[in-house]
């Protein structure tokens, strides 16, 4: 009798444990639907219903923003996607009714769209329209980043997103801002102290987290979902933009307090200087973006950047990295066109290749090829006389966009990891002297080339 | 979990008999027994630790939905929410107003809003309004009636006030040597007993509600000529009435809600706070077509001086072709009444710390203003800068549209601008006529992007020189030879009589008499004869075509000039080099010209009107055009004035004003 009960009790035990886990499992499931919705579906319609809500949604929107004369256009990564596939279909019927609800209605939570500052006038009227129309709505604002680099000015604070709510989806309207270096911008979302946290999963938002830069798109007009919206041209190249589109802003506070420190050079010289080190490195960056070569400031024009957002005047030339596996043979042709003969080029393109192309007057440009290992990144160095070879290690990095002497170009994001790696904890000091050799924080020794490599891997001009 | 609950009295009843099937079969198989207990033993561990594992998944998903669901998002920077002043229920401010040979404040519920003791300044009656429902300052103004005129201000003020606010009056050191008798009536009608008989050093407070009741009055008279007053010191209460009361009722419209923020901060700006019929604070001007200038940045640099600006920018948004959107306010300190009414026109407006003094803030301001206008318009090629202390004529865009693209084109040119130095009411008639000089007015200008990014900006004198940075701009080594173009008559009017340079003497003798275009839609003339050489055989034609006046006679004589219309006459001076214009200063001084320093001048000739002639004063020998001169006409040579002491410093100084 107790074996049997023993018996009866485990597999009771374990039958009722069963059901419990699917239970536990089935809230699970609920749990989690539920809360992708969030404070968000209230109300949980069937499927279909939601997604006429969605299409319903954007319908007002589009509406609201036209009957303002707003133009807005599309930048929604997840239509963007969707609309891609089918991007020759659509391109050839921009006005043919669509049989059934394909990019509207996928299920999401926003639909993002874009907006360029320029084009409006803030006309308040917008939103008192918005709200008859049952939208909900947030305008996020901040600092305009345009007036940080200067000295003590305080400007109002612009808008850099607007969230419009209505029923169970919200637009997300982002607004760019033009910048010096001919690019788009658009700031953080960072919400401020009062703001309803819960007004929508922010979390979920696809613009935002950092700020970005853009090129400025081409825009189509096209019918989608019978509905009528501009999209980027060529929606693939801008999902791919958008994948990498961090900005980093330059740090212009910590700028002004380094000038507090070290007074800035205004001799005619460092004004001369630095005149021509932008024009040199506006015609480089010219010269490699039509290349399709991915570059980003290095060594003395990335500390310039980091420490005072300025060229240093006493860097005597123009620093750029890139990364090995973009290397093209087009290069020197390309510079040498640009009227920038090279002047000479160290290493091969296997092991510590550097070539160096003289700008107008005097000032050099230094390109430097990265090789990437697993767990950091280097770049190497050749003494000329003694064919004695060089390395300087990195931490591994990504890249972001910055606005540099009315530029937008590449840093690394991890900047200060960088600039630490390659001038040691002192960065902030200035140096005069400097010697590619010895005073780097980050320089090995890396043997000699052999000397039957000599002619190819040491080649002056 | 809390959810669960089984079904007891149904389910171990249906699966004993299912149970006891599966026992009897494997009876016997103790090993297999064992092992499903063993089994199950584990599933039942299994299935507590998935249990475990989901109820603290759960709570903590729920826990970050609640806590951190926008964490990422936050702002970085801790908004100190500022500790908002107890909201002011109290209905009664008590009022002290202090007056003195020295010294005069006045305090509001303790705080002081107005104390100057400072010394050889502030004299007169210092008047301040308070809003009647919160107590709120409203208006500060101190009028000098110890000097003519300043009543005169006073009673233009007080009457623009709207009825119902609060005015407290004080007095420092003296005001009443030239308070007029209308003047003096307007405060008797304010409710003032003392006023009417207000007389020399006498000290007074007066605290009253504008067409109401009288809070209090003090009164110390002088006791003789040469001393002053007994100090008084008057405390009063007044009381506040609600705030719908001190509101007027306009229809709620964006705009008004702008114009209700303004007026029921400041005082002072007349019918735009009028109840009944306010004025217009949206112009809608006609736009211009093929406006050139569109998208052209305009910056106005403005200090604190918002009556100024108030006039400035109803003229700049009345004139044809403006476009809101591109104007920036840019106020060099943090003050709030000019940044008032930049909102109130629904304009931007930026606040710049002040660096240095005197001239050099001036000139760090401008040069803040002007990056910051090329950084919030990267695309801009130009801009426009102009003052707070400009009317701007009503065809200044169509002026600049038909013009600037010779800026974009010529090299030789360094700036387009509204200000012709030498347009007064007599010397300047052809609104559609241009000039080319090689000084720079200033005074509504546009600059080029490439000049300023390129060569000004890197170079821009220090906070720790003490220039003036349009005499810098001025200098060679920024000029480099380029000339302005600049209307005949002007397109801008310099109405500011107050100044870093400025005064009411200064003013009246150089800028007041200036002509300024009212002409709408001015077609403007040959423009193309202004580029660089097409300049050159514009002015061989005209001197070819004028007629040389008769050198015998006195140039400063009318007659000098005949009585015709529409004549070209040409007279010549002496001028022994680039540099020597000792005549042309006599000249310029005798016609009542600009004659501080040299402007409007173009290779050493000059052009202007008399008399609805053209007239032109060529410099023999430095000027290339000498070779106009007949054989047998002798260049006119006017002798300076032997020079007075200290007369000089004074001009010099004011000089700088005319940016």
């Amino acid at each position: 009798m107790q074996k049997i009960n023993r018996n009866v009790v485990l597999a009771l035990l374990s039958l009722t444990s069963l059901v419990f886990l699917l239970f536990q499992l089935c809230y699970y499931k609920f749990y989690l639907s539920h809360k992708n919705g969030a404070a968000f579906s209230k109300g949980r319609g069937s499927q279909s219903g939601q997604d006429s809500t969605r299409w319903h949604v954007v319908r007002k929107f589009l509406g609201l923003i036209s009957s303002h004369n707003i133009p807005v256009y599309l930048i929604d990564p997840l239509i963007l996607g969707l609309v891609n596939k089918d991007i020759e279909q659509i391109k050839s019927s921009p006005d043919g009714p669509s049989p059934e609800c394909k990019y509207f209605c996928a299920p999401r939570d926003f639909t993002t769209f874009a907006l360029l500052d320029k084009t409006w006038k803030h006309d308040v009227g917008l939103f008192t329209a918005a709200e008859k129309m049952g939208f909900q709505w947030l305008k996020i604002i901040n600092k305009d980043p345009r007036l940080d680099g200067m000295d003590d000015l305080s400007g109002m604070e612009i808008p850099l997103h607007y969230i419009f709510k209505l029923a169970s989806h919200a637009i997300h309207l982002v607004v760019f801002y033009e910048r010096s270096g001919n690019f788009l911008w658009h700031g953080p979302l960072r919400l401020k102290q009062h703001m309803d946290r819960k007004f929508v999963p922010f979390r979920k938002l696809h613009f935002g987290r950092y700020p970005g830069a853009y090129e400025k798109p081409e825009l189509l007009l096209v019918s989608i979902d019978d509905l009528k919206v501009q999209i980027p041209k060529n929606p693939s190249s801008f999902l791919e933009e958008m994948s990498h589109s961090r900005f980093l802003e330059c740090r212009y506070r910590e700028a002004r307090a380094f000038f507090q420190l070290y007074p800035d050079d205004v001799s005619l010289d460092a004004v001369e200087f630095r005149k021509k080190a932008k024009s040199l490195l506006h015609l480089a960056a010219l010269t490699l973006n039509n290349l399709g070569v991915k570059f980003w400031l290095s060594s003395g024009t990335c500390l310039g950047w980091f420490r005072q957002c300025n060229v240093i005047p006493h860097s005597k030339d123009v620093d750029l990295g890139i990364f090995i596996r973009d290397y093209k043979a087009d290069i020197i042709p390309a510079f040498q066109k640009a009227g920038l003969p090279l002047k000479h080029k160290f290493g091969k393109v296997e092991d510590s290749l550097e070539l160096s192309f003289q700008g107008a007057d005097d000032v050099k440009l230094d390109i430097f090829f990265f090789y990437e290992e697993d767990d950091h990144i280097w770049n190497g160095g050749t003494q000329a006389k003694s064919g004695k070879k060089f390395k300087y290690l990195f931490p591994k990095f990504t890249l972001c966009w910055t606005e540099f002497v009315e530029l937008k170009v590449h840093v690394p994001c991890e900047t200060l990891q960088y600039v630490e790696a390659n001038y040691g904890p002192e960065w902030k000091v200035p140096v005069k002297t400097w010697d590619w050799k010895s005073s780097p924080f980050n320089v090995q020794d890396n043997g000699i080339w052999p000397i039957d490599e000599w002619d190819n891997v040491i080649q002056i001009y | 979990m809390e959810e669960w609950k089984p079904n007891p009295p149904v389910k171990p009843h249906k699966k004993r008999s299912w149970y006891l099937a599966w026992k009897y079969k494997l009876m016997n198989q103790r090993a297999l027994r064992k092992l499903c207990q063993t089994g199950a033993v584990l599933f039942l561990l299994v299935t507590v630790i998935v249990n475990i594992k989901l109820i603290l998944d759960t709570r903590r998903a729920a826990y970050e939905e609640e806590e951190e669901s926008a964490q990422d998002y936050d702002d970085e920077m801790l908004n100190v929410e500022v500790p908002r002043h107890p909201v002011n229920n109290k209905k009664v401010l008590d009022v002290e107003v202090y007056s003195s040979r020295s010294k005069v404040y006045v305090a509001v519920d303790g705080t002081t809003v107005l104390e100057d003791e400072a010394r050889e300044q502030g004299r007169g009656i210092h008047v301040i309004v308070l809003n009647q429902a919160t107590g709120h300052v409203m208006a500060k103004r101190v009028f000098d009636t110890y000097s003519p005129h300043e009543d005169e201000a006073m009673v233009l003020f007080l009457n623009m006030v709207a009825r119902g606010r609060i005015l407290i009056f004080t007095i420092k050191d003296e005001g009443s040597f030239h308070l007029k008798e209308t003047a003096k009536n307007v405060l008797k009608s304010l409710g003032s007993q003392v006023a009417p008989f207000l007389s020399w050093r006498d000290m007074w407070t007066f605290v009253g509600k504008k067409g109401g009741e009288v809070y209090g009055e003090k009164h110390a008279k002088s006791p003789a000529l040469s001393t002053w007053g007994d100090p008084v010191l008057l405390k009063t209460e007044v009381h506040l009435t609600s705030v719908e009361d001190a509101e007027c009722h306009w229809p709620d419209t964006e705009l008004n809600r702008r114009r209700k923020r303004f007026c029921s901060k400041v005082e002072g700006y007349g019918s735009v706070c009028s109840c009944k019929d306010p004025t217009p604070i949206e112009f809608n001007p006609d736009p211009l077509k093929d406006n050139k200038v569109f998208d052209v940045p305009v910056a106005v640099i403005a200090g604190n001086r918002p009556n100024y600006l108030y006039r400035m920018l109803r003229s700049l948004l009345s004139a044809q072709g403006v476009n809101p959107q591109m104007i920036t306010v840019f106020i060099d300190g943090y003050y709030e009444e000019p940044m008032d009414v930049v909102e109130l026109f629904g304009l931007s407006g930026i606040q710049h710390t002040p660096i240095s003094i005197k001239n050099a803030r001036v000139s760090q301001h401008y040069k803040a203003s002007l990056t910051a206008t090329f950084n919030l318009f990267p695309d801009a090629k130009f801009a426009v800068v102009l003052e707070e202390d400009l009317d701007i004529s009503v065809d200044f865009f169509s002026f600049l549209s038909q013009s600037i693209h010779l800026l974009e084109e010529d090299e030789s040119l360094y700036c387009i601008s509204a200000w012709n130095d030498q347009g007064y009411e007599h010397t300047a008639e052809d609104p559609s006529l241009l000039y080319r000089v090689e000084t720079m007015p200033g005074l509504g200008w546009v600059l080029r992007k490439s000049l300023y990014k390129d060569e000004l900006e890197p170079k821009w004198p220090t906070p720790e020189k003490l220039w003036d940075w349009d005499m810098w701009m001025r200098m060679p080594e920024q000029r480099k030879g380029r000339e302005c173009i600049i209307p005949d008559i002007s397109r801008s009017y310099h109405f500011g009589i107050v100044g870093l340079n400025m005064n009411g003497y200064f003013h009246e003798a150089y800028f007041k008499k200036h002509k300024f275009n009212t002409v709408p839609n001015v077609q403007l003339k040959n423009v193309e004869s202004l580029r660089k050489d097409n300049y050159e055989t514009e002015i061989h034609r005209l001197l070819g075509e004028a007629e040389v006046l008769d050198h015998s006679k006195n140039p400063c004589e009318d007659s000098f000039v005949p009585d015709t219309e529409g004549k070209v006459y040409v007279m010549f001076i002496r001028m022994e080099q680039e540099a020597d214009f000792t005549t042309w200063t006599q000249l310029a001084k005798c016609l009542h010209i600009w004659d501080l320093d040299v402007r409007g001048n173009h290779k050493g000739l000059w052009r202007l009107f008399r008399k609805k002639n053209h007239f032109l004063v060529v410099g023999v020998p430095a000027s290339p055009y000498s070779s106009k001169k007949p054989s047998s006409v002798t260049p006119i040579y006017m002798e300076p004035p032997a020079k007075e002491e200290g007369a000089v410093a004074v001009p010099a100084a004011a000089a700088a004003e005319q940016t």
